[in-house]
């Protein structure tokens, strides 16, 4: 008995001691955030592109919500928008097109940490300047923006796993301290000239202005600490605190993607029509969702098929947050999932709702596929690459600085 | 960015905390299902190959001796994080679920978290799909020099939302949300008799006025506009044809009171 007992408190021990290790020692899921990051950036960046010609009256000073009328719901509900601090055409324009930048960089994956927070900013901003005009896509992003932040996103397929792989960022890193200090520069210079308006960047227990500099100052603290004592203890805790910040937000994103499943699965099962098996039909016949009128007819006209689709999207959603702790169920019911929001991108004419759908699955994808994906993407672009023609012209001078770097990483 | 043919094998081993001995047994199937903070996304780990195993969970001979200090600051940051996952993933839930007694007790404790930036609906057409279309039309006012007053028949903008959306792959918010979301808020934000509710009350008006002023232009028929009145005309979606529903339904109309245009709430627009 006291044999039993004494073995069962050790097994607990070790247990408690590997989710110790594994929380604050490692960075799981890294394919996930990564596939989770260039989705995001992906589906904001596209979104801004489409919306180019439009820009001004979504966001800008042709909005019917006018500058006026979005300042009064930001200070009631104290929501984040830097556009709110100027009125002038150069700063909604510059802030626009940082966006549609940033959103490059950040499906890159350059400076992950730096522009992932520089990112948040900016989709934080645009919408809330004008939050009645967004949807359940806007939503998703604006959620994965935030939590994004907290992840190690760029460890993989990107710019900055390249040049760590190559080592090409030597330790003195000029850009890194750079960005840095830019980004410090930019923040001290908005909060003292009293740019920043509506007390955005107030100094306070929980405000933005005490999150932006405490992440300026913990970035500087590790860059720091990595140039003169990469070897010390201190580099060591950061690096732990990092790993399980991250870790801790991707168990969030994860469980914000069950939270929409699970409650757009309890609303309906409350629904007559979704009980009925006919829900389906009425979605298909609103105007606002009906690109195709033929393509909704012709769906919403076969019984069976109303039917099927509506009992199984009720079954997938309540379902979703249990299958998912099952592999194999899990990833038939992704395959699933992610084909109904393709077919919702195309039947509803809802193409960036359903592309952060998808961005926002794809963090339960199996890593193994993840991998695979990677190389098989690598390859098809190694292969348009080395095609006799791309070769001749875009290849020949960079090959010889590629071999110089192959020598190197084989040195290190 | 796939370029990444052989994961991340250069990057520096991140340090682990002091490892017992036999945690060398462990591999990252087993670590899986035991980690109290174990995040369900990675329940594919288990087809990591060995050369990746080398970054993403450290050598144990590696494993790094902590001293006190670091061992209290990670215990505490370990504790205040599984806190805040904790109360930022209840908060978010019970604000999203439907009411109930724990968060009709702490609406507050919970608005104070979630708004504004993490406020969020995924009631997507629960419980029941919305089940009308509805048309926001407007007509206005103008007033000629000589001081007599026009009235413009029912302009549909909703109708002009519609025609941009059709046979396009990528409608744009400007016609599928802004009207439709601007005549939802002014709803919410008003009684059946149009008197503001509250806060959103005069916002919501301003907002509609100027959409719809934007969309008819400072002139009608070459005269200023004045004043701007809105209806909705609400056609249901009759149920599926073979369930012997009538094939259309006749509309039922909400009209608002006529609304003032002035050069102030023109200011902005472009109209021209």
């Amino acid at each position: 008995m006291h044999a039993l007992l004494t073995h069962g408190r050790r097994r607990a021990g070790d247990a408690a001691f590997r989710a110790w290790t594994t929380v604050t020692g490692s960075t799981l899921a890294r394919y996930q955030a990564a596939i989770v990051r260039i989705g995001v950036a992906l589906t904001f960046g596209a979104f801004l592109l489409r919306e180019w010609p439009n820009r001004r009256v979504l966001y800008g000073d042709l909005s019917p919500w006018s500058a006026d009328l979005s300042r009064q719901m930001l200070s009631a509900n104290h929501a984040f928008s830097v556009l709110a601090w100027s009125d002038a055409g150069w700063w909604f324009e510059c802030v626009y097109v940082a966006a549609i930048a940033v959103s490059v960089l950040m499906l890159l994956g350059w400076r992950t940490r730096a522009t992932s927070l520089v990112f948040m900013v900016l989709v934080l901003s645009l919408q809330n300047r004008a939050v009645l005009v967004g949807d359940g896509g806007d939503n998703v992003v604006h959620l994965m923006a935030i939590y994004l932040v907290f992840t190690r996103c760029g460890e993989v397929w990107s710019l900055d796993a390249r040049a760590a792989r190559r080592g090409t960022r030597d330790e003195r890193d000029p850009v890194g301290v750079a960005v840095w200090l830019l980004l410090g520069l930019a923040l001290a210079f908005c909060q003292l000239s009293g740019f920043a308006k509506l007390g955005m960047l107030d100094l306070g227990v929980y405000t933005w202005g005490t999150f932006f500099w405490l992440c300026w100052l913990l970035a500087g603290l590790r860059g720091a600490l990595a140039r003169r004592a990469p070897e010390s203890e201190g580099s060591a805790l950061l690096d732990a605190l990092g790993a399980l910040l991250h870790n801790a937000a991707m168990l969030v994103i994860a469980a914000e993607v069950c939270f929409i499943y699970a409650t757009a699965g309890w609303y309906k099962i409350q629904g007559s029509l979704w009980q009925g098996g006919t829900a389906l039909w009425f979605p298909l016949h609103l105007h606002y969702f009906e690109p195709w009128p033929a393509l909704n007819s012709m769906l919403g006209n076969n019984s069976t098929l109303v039917t099927v689709i509506t009992y199984g999207t009720v079954i997938a959603q309540v379902g979703f947050p249990f299958l998912v702790f099952n592999r194999r169920i899990k990833n038939v019911m992704l395959a699933l999932m992610m084909t109904e929001h393709l077919a919702i991108a195309v039947v509803l004419g809802l193409p960036f709702f359903s592309l952060a759908m998808i961005t926002a699955d794809a963090v339960f994808l199996p890593t193994g596929f993840l991998r695979l994906t990677g190389q098989g993407v690598a390859k098809g672009v190694a292969r348009v690459v080395a095609t006799p023609v791309l070769r001749q012209t875009i290849m020949r001078a960079p090959r010889a600085t590629e071999r110089e770097q192959e020598a190197v990483s084989v040195i290190r | 960015m796939a370029d990444e043919p052989d994961g991340a094998t250069t990057h520096e081993p991140i340090p682990a905390p002091r490892t017992a001995p036999e945690d060398t047994t462990a591999e990252s199937g087993a670590a899986e299902n035991d980690a109290a903070e174990n995040d369900p996304a990675e329940s594919g780990t288990e087809d990591n190959g060995a050369e990746d195993s080398g970054a993403d969970r450290p050598d144990p001979a590696q494993g790094r001796r902590w001293s006190l200090p670091s061992l209290l600051v990670l215990y505490a940051a370990v504790v205040a994080v599984a806190l805040a996952v904790v109360y930022h993933l209840g908060t978010v839930f019970l604000s999203i679920a439907p009411s109930n007694p724990v968060s009709q007790r702490n609406a507050t404790t919970i608005n104070a978290h979630v708004m504004p930036e993490f406020e969020q609906n995924w009631q997507l057409f629960a419980p029941n799909p919305l089940q009308q279309n509805i048309a926001v039309q407007a007509r206005v006012q103008t007033l000629a020099a000589d001081g007599g007053r026009t009235e413009s028949p029912w302009i549909d903008l909703t109708a002009q939302d519609v025609a941009a959306i059709r046979g396009n792959a990528f409608p744009s918010h400007v016609n599928q949300n802004l009207l439709r979301r601007a005549w939802d808020y002014y709803t919410a934000w008003h009684d059946q008799n149009e008197k503001s509710t509250g806060f959103g009350g005069p916002l919501s008006v301003e907002y509609l006025k100027r959409i719809g002023l934007q969309r008819i232009g400072r002139d009608w028929r070459g005269e200023p506009v004045i004043q701007i009145q809105f209806r909705s005309a609400t056609t249901d979606v009759t149920g599926p044809t073979w369930t012997g529903a009538p094939a259309t339904a006749t509309p039922s109309y909400r009209q608002l009171p006529w609304w003032p245009a002035t050069d102030d709430d023109y200011r902005g627009l472009g109209a021209s």
